[in-house]
Formats: C-alpha cells, structure tokens, sequence
C-alpha cells in the first residue's frame, strides 16, 4: 500500500513535470488549446466518479456545476478583477455549497429521481443566469485575460497547467477516498443503502461528504473555462453536452476504479478532439454514438472491467 | 531492390546542370513565374463552420455559399496563378471547440487566410485569439463581437452596419405609417437580446413609449398567453426577436387570436423567415409580416455575379441537401470570398495587414452589392433589407423565387414597394 502510495505521487509529479515542460518546449499552440480540453473532461469526469461511481448516484447535473464554476470566473473578473487562484477557490467554495444542498435536497431521493432532480438543477440555473444581466444575461459576455506572468509566455499555456493541476488533485482526492473508510462505505451504499445503514454505515453523511467533494471539483475544473474562451453564455457553459460526456468517459472507463474515469476520459475526449480535425461533420457525432453502444454492450464495466476480464482469464489459463 | 532505386533516382552531373539551367530560364519568364506558381502549394483558407448542432441550418448553406465562390475563382485560373483551398472544420454550433480549432488552423495547419464561422457564439471567443496574433478575420453574420475587442483586422461579411440601424430602420416605417407606441417581445437568447437592447435603446431616444416588453425563455411554444397580453396593451409597433421554432409559435399564436387594429405594424427581428423550410411551413401565415433579410430576389438586389450565383446554388444546394433557396446567408459567403479576391489582387500579396488596409480603404463590389466597412470592421451603412410578406399562398416554396412576395420597404436605394398597413389588412 505505501509503496504503491509513493509511486502514484511520483507519477503525479512526473505528469506535472512533464506539462510544465511542455509549456516551455512546444512553440505550437495548439497542443495546449486541446490539452486543456482533454485534461478538463479528466478533471470532470474524475470529480464526477466520487458521487456518480462510488455512490452510484447519477449526477446529471455536470453541465449545472461546470456552468456556475464558469460564471462564478466571470462574475469575479468583472467585479473584482479577481486573479485565477481566486476564480478556481471561490468557484469551489461555491460548488461544495451547491454540493451541499444538492445533497440535503435530493439524497433523499434515489436512483431515477435523483438524476432527474440533477438535470432540473441545470436548467433552474442556466435559466437564472440567463436572466442575470450583469454577467451578460442570454447574450453571452466576452471577457479579456490580463497579462500573463512567469514563467509561462502565453495564457493558454498556464491555463493548461492549471487544468493538469487540477486534474492531479482531482485523481488524489479520487484515490483517497477509494482506499479510505469513505470509499468503503459508499461502495457499502452504492450495493444496498438499507443494509448499509443498519450496519452502521453513517450513509447520509458520506452522501453529503461525496456531493460537496464532487460539487467542489466539478465547479473547480469549470473556473478557468471563462478564461480558456474569453467568453461567457448560458447555452455554452450549461451544455447538457459536459454532462453527457462526462457520465460518457466515466462508464467507458470504468468506476470501479480512480484510474477507470481516467482512462475513458483520454480515450473519448482525445477520440473527439481527434474527430473533429479530421472528420469532421456528422460522422463524428455517430462515430461517438458508436463507441458509446460497443462499450455498454461489449464492456459492461468498463475499460478497467474489460481489463479484469482479461488478465484473470489469462491467469486462469496459466494455472 | 536499394540499388535499383538509388540509380533511378540519382541525377548525373551533366543532366543536372541541363535541368537547372532550363529550369533557370523557365522561371525567369514571366509565364514560367505563372507556371512555377500554379504548381506552388494552393492559397489555403481555414475556417470553422457549423455543420452539426443548433447553427448547422445557416452554416451549410454559408458554406457551400464559400465554395461556389472557391470553384469559380479557381476555375479562372485561382489567386497569385495559385489555387484556391479550403479548409474546414465542424465546430459543432459550439463556443468551446472554436479556439482548438482556430489555434489548428493557424499553428498546425498554417493557413494562408482565416474565415470566422457562421454566427456570433462560435466566432466570439476566437476574436482575442486573431487580434493577439495580428491575423486577418472575415466575420460571418455574427453580431457586434468586434465592439469590445477592437480588431482593427476584423471584417463582417453581414450587412448589419451600425448597431442601433437594424431598430432604427424598423421604427422609421411604423412611424412613418403613424405609430405611436411599441411593444417588444424578446427570446431570452443571444441574437434576439441583442436586438431587444438596441430597439430599447432606439426608442429611448426617440421618447417612443414601449408600451409592452416581454422575454420569453428559449424553449416556449406557447404563445397564446404572450400574444393576449400584447394585445391588450393596444400598441402601433410590436417588434419580435425570436428564434427559428419561436417565430413559427407566433406566427401561430397571432393567427388564432389577431392582435388588434391597431397594430401598424410586426415582425422586424424574426430569425427563421428566411429560411426556405419555415417559409414553406408558415405559407399564408407570413401574410404582412414586415421582417429583416439579409437578400431577396427583387430586381434591386441583382448585382454582377449574382444570377449565375443563384444558378449555381440551385443546382449544388440539392446534392448538398441544404436550404433550396439560400438567400440569407450564402451569397454572403460567396462575397466573403470575393472580398478577398479583390483584396489579394489588389495588393498582389497575401500580406495580412496590407490586405486589411485595403478592405478598410475601399468600397468592394460583390454579388450582394457593394461593400464598404467602417473603423470597427462592420459595414458604413446598414444594408439590412426590411420587407414585407404579400400574397404568399400555402405549401408552396417555389413562388419565393419570383419578385413580389417579399416587398422591400428599406433601405430606400433598394425599396421595391409601399407597406401596406394596418397588419391586420395586409394578412388578407
């Protein structure tokens, strides 16, 4: 276990290195515009996990966290000139209260219900932000980034840094609570609530603990997509698209496991990135739809259940 | 198998002395330089374009619109004696895929020239992107996205013009007709807020009392209550910013229920009606609608190139199995390219800020008339078309090929006719 726990902070620092590097080797920009892209559905697919897979509670509510986290930037640029670090932790401030009442309001309510009060928390809000003027109301609002300061030399590039940050937060938090009595007991949960409770599993607090961590990070990872576009408007920041994605990335990789949302999230969010320079129109959108089904039907767990599979029927084969 | 390739493709060196020198010559002649660039790599232009998601139904069109353009431009021999070359991407109707696709375009692909996509939600968070680069945009419809950015290379292939002249020009015919008073009824969505804003602002400034003003969210389909609401407060002006499944709504809502004598006059911001499908869908509905367009086939809006556009697009938009009619938006991109084509001769370089003093120096002729731009890249005079809907029978999409159907009352270089008011007499 310990050995295991300082190779995964030598591997987070390495990833870290790595993306540091990057920012000062790679002249292209472009690398860095769909890296950031790629490392935030990490972020959120992760973050997403905590309560979505751990718990087993669908949350389909991303694009209501993402889009706050994005508003919350905005909001604060326009009426502090609030610097990023500020952005990120008052929008995650934000996001564990929202967390918190999702968790009071809807944790009462399970399975469907839950999701669907998830999905009506998006549009409450989008329809709120929609009507706010100062942040632009439905017209959308375009924001300017100040200056960028060492050591990075162009914008995107910090923002990317900050997003592989995030992601390695995302991914400790993730890991923690799966190897700690938190993760335990929410698998407890997630298998029967009821039976779970009656053997002193302490289920309302760990839900609420699992939606303000997961609210935290989801709002968190949303911050800096304000500055990412230099632009603002409710149908983009509240795209039922980053929940659909996300959920999308975290079965494909598997929730098993921190490292399964991981996994779908570079397969599907570099697939698209990819997609989108080369095919480019319609296919793309099926190419997704595809995948999407091959996995459900193929790989009911998971890429990280698909990779079980395979290495126990390997190691029965041996025996 | 090595050796045989190395002494194919080894050159003695007599034989290259021979090639070099013709070679020399060649390129020294005034067609040899023509030649020597036409085999060059093409002049490529990179851009986004919604062909998936909520804007696919304009940038299809607007698209194709840019091809006819690159086809002909080609076919005459392309620019600089180099090909024309598109490339394209999907951004999917989305804000968030445009800066990866634009910063693509400009660092991996590097492409010659850049065309912003259709509407102002994809191009918004790509104009600090060409404005810290110091690159040449061509805007495409989108609305007042360089006014806070201040790109002084930045050119909107729309006729919007000023902000406020879209409002004003609906105004001036209900007042002219003897309105009084006006009511608004808004979307909650981008474009529509944005007209909402100025027609208040237009009104302010003319102590034009707005008698009723109303937003609606973006995914109302019942109109009844709005439309009586609006009735009762009797105004002479209503003017709609909606949205293509909004304004059918409307259109509906207004048929059951009428909306008073005396109302002068309605439409003005109605996105949808000039798409071919809804025009064919409402049919006698549209009946003294008096609504913005962008171009009409009255005999004022025929310019050089613009018939055998339209012969063309007809013929392309069925394969392409895009807007049969395809007025709005796709001679528009057709003159974008056209703008750059003047641009590109003119300079005879592909030098971004030289062709960007040019386009802002000097009035350019295209298909849709010509094109002048102000300081701010929109265009010096507003050349948004109001006009009204007559006669037009049901089920029937072919008769808005032919003058008459759509009478242009604005601007007054381009009228084709009188309003005919109240609303409710020009319905008949």
């Amino acid at each position: 276990m310990k050995r295991s726990g300082a190779a995964f902070w030598i591997g987070a620092a390495a990833f870290l290195a790595v993306a540091f590097v990057m920012t000062k080797v790679i002249g292209n920009q472009y690398p860095f515009f769909a890296g950031y892209v790629i490392l935030q559905f990490i972020a959120l697919a992760v973050a997403w996990s905590i309560l979505g897979g751990y718990a087993g509670y669908v949350n389909f509510g991303t694009s209501a966290f993402y889009g706050v986290g994005v508003y919350a930037s905005v909001f604060l640029v326009k009426a502090f000139g609030a610097p990023l670090p500020v952005q990120i932790l008052t929008a995650a401030a934000i996001g564990a209260l929202m967390g918190f009442a999702l968790g009071l309001l809807t944790l009462r309510m399970q399975g469907i219900f839950f999701s669907i009060a998830t999905i009506a928390l998006t549009i409450i809000i989008e329809t709120v932000v929609t009507n706010w003027r100062y942040v632009g109301g439905a017209a959308g609002i375009q924001i300017q980034r100040p200056p960028v300061t060492a050591p990075f030399d162009n914008y995107v590039q910090l923002l990317f840094f900050i997003q592989a940050v995030l992601v390695v937060l995302a991914v400790a938090i993730s890991r923690y609570i799966q190897n700690s009595w938190i993760g335990r007991g929410l698998q407890a949960l997630k298998d029967d609530e009821l039976a779970a409770e009656c053997s002193g599993v302490p289920t309302l607090r760990l839900k609420l603990l699992a939606c303000v961590i997961s609210g935290a990070l989801l709002c968190a990872v949303g911050a800096p997509g304000a500055m990412y576009l230099q632009y603002a408007d409710p149908s983009s920041a509240f795209n039922l698209n980053y929940s659909v994605s996300t959920l999308a990335m975290s079965l494909i990789g598997g929730t098993a496991h921190w490292i399964g949302p991981v996994i779908g999230a570079i397969v599907l969010s570099t697939t698209q990135q990819l997609l989108t320079v080369t095919i480019s129109s319609e296919v793309n959108v099926l190419v997704l739809g595809v995948m999407l089904v091959l996995f459900v039907v193929g790989a009911p767990e998971g890429i990280i259940g698909l990779a079980r599979r395979i290495f126990h029927r390997s190691n029965e084969g041996r025996e | 198998m090595t050796k045989k390739v190395t002494e194919a493709g080894s050159i003695s060196r007599r034989r290259l002395l021979t090639t070099a020198s013709a070679g020399a010559a060649l390129a020294a002649s005034p067609l040899g330089i023509n030649l020597l660039q036409a085999q060059g790599a093409p002049i490529r232009i990179g851009m986004s374009m919604p062909q998936t998601g909520g804007l696919a139904g304009g940038g299809k069109p607007s698209l194709l619109g840019i091809e006819i353009w690159r086809d002909d431009v080609n076919a005459k021999g392309g620019l600089l004696g180099r090909k024309v070359e598109l490339v394209v991407y999907d951004d999917k109707s989305s804000a968030s895929e445009t800066p990866a696709i634009y910063s693509k375009l400009i660092d991996v692909d590097k492409v010659d020239l850049l065309f912003a996509p259709y509407a102002t939600v994809p191009t918004a968070p790509i104009m600090p992107l060409v404005k810290q680069r110091g690159l040449l945009l061509i805007g495409n419809f989108s609305f007042q996205v360089n006014s806070k950015v201040g790109h002084d290379m930045w050119f909107n292939n729309a006729p919007w013009g000023p902000a406020d002249s879209w409002a004003a020009s609906f105004l001036d015919i209900g007042q002219k007709a003897g309105g009084k008073s006006m009511a608004l009824l808004s979307a909650d969505q981008e474009f529509a807020q944005n007209l909402a804003k100025t027609a208040r602002e237009v009104a302010g400034k003319r102590s034009l009392p707005v008698v009723f003003d109303q937003s609606y969210p973006p995914n109302t389909v019942e109109f009844s209550s709005i439309i009586r609401g609006l009735k009762a407060t009797k105004p002479d002006i209503v003017y709609v910013a909606s949205y293509p499944p909004d304004s059918a709504g409307i259109l509906r809502a207004v048929n059951e229920i009428g909306i008073g004598g005396s109302v002068k006059l309605f439409g003005g911001g109605m996105v949808g009606l000039q798409f071919g499908s809804v025009m064919e869908s409402m049919g006698s509905l549209l009946n003294g609608v008096v609504n913005y367009n962008s171009w009409l086939p009255e005999k004022s809006m025929y310019f050089d190139g613009t018939k055998a556009f339209f012969e063309k697009y007809t013929k392309r938009a069925v394969e392409a199995k895009v807007d049969p009619l395809g007025y709005y938006l796709a001679p528009f991109g057709y003159a974008s390219g056209q703008l750059v084509e003047q641009a590109i001769k003119a300079t005879n370089s592909l030098d971004q800020k030289g062709l960007a003093k040019y386009l802002r120096e000097n009035t350019h002729q295209t298909i849709v008339g010509p094109i002048a731009f102000s300081p701010d890249g929109e265009r010096k005079e507003t050349a948004v078309l109001q006009a009204q809907f007559r006669g037009v029978t049901d089920k029937n999409i072919e008769q808005f090929r032919s003058s008459g159907k759509q009478v242009i009352l604005f601007p007054d270089n381009l009228k084709s006719g009188e309003l005919v008011a109240p609303f409710e007499a020009a319905r008949t």
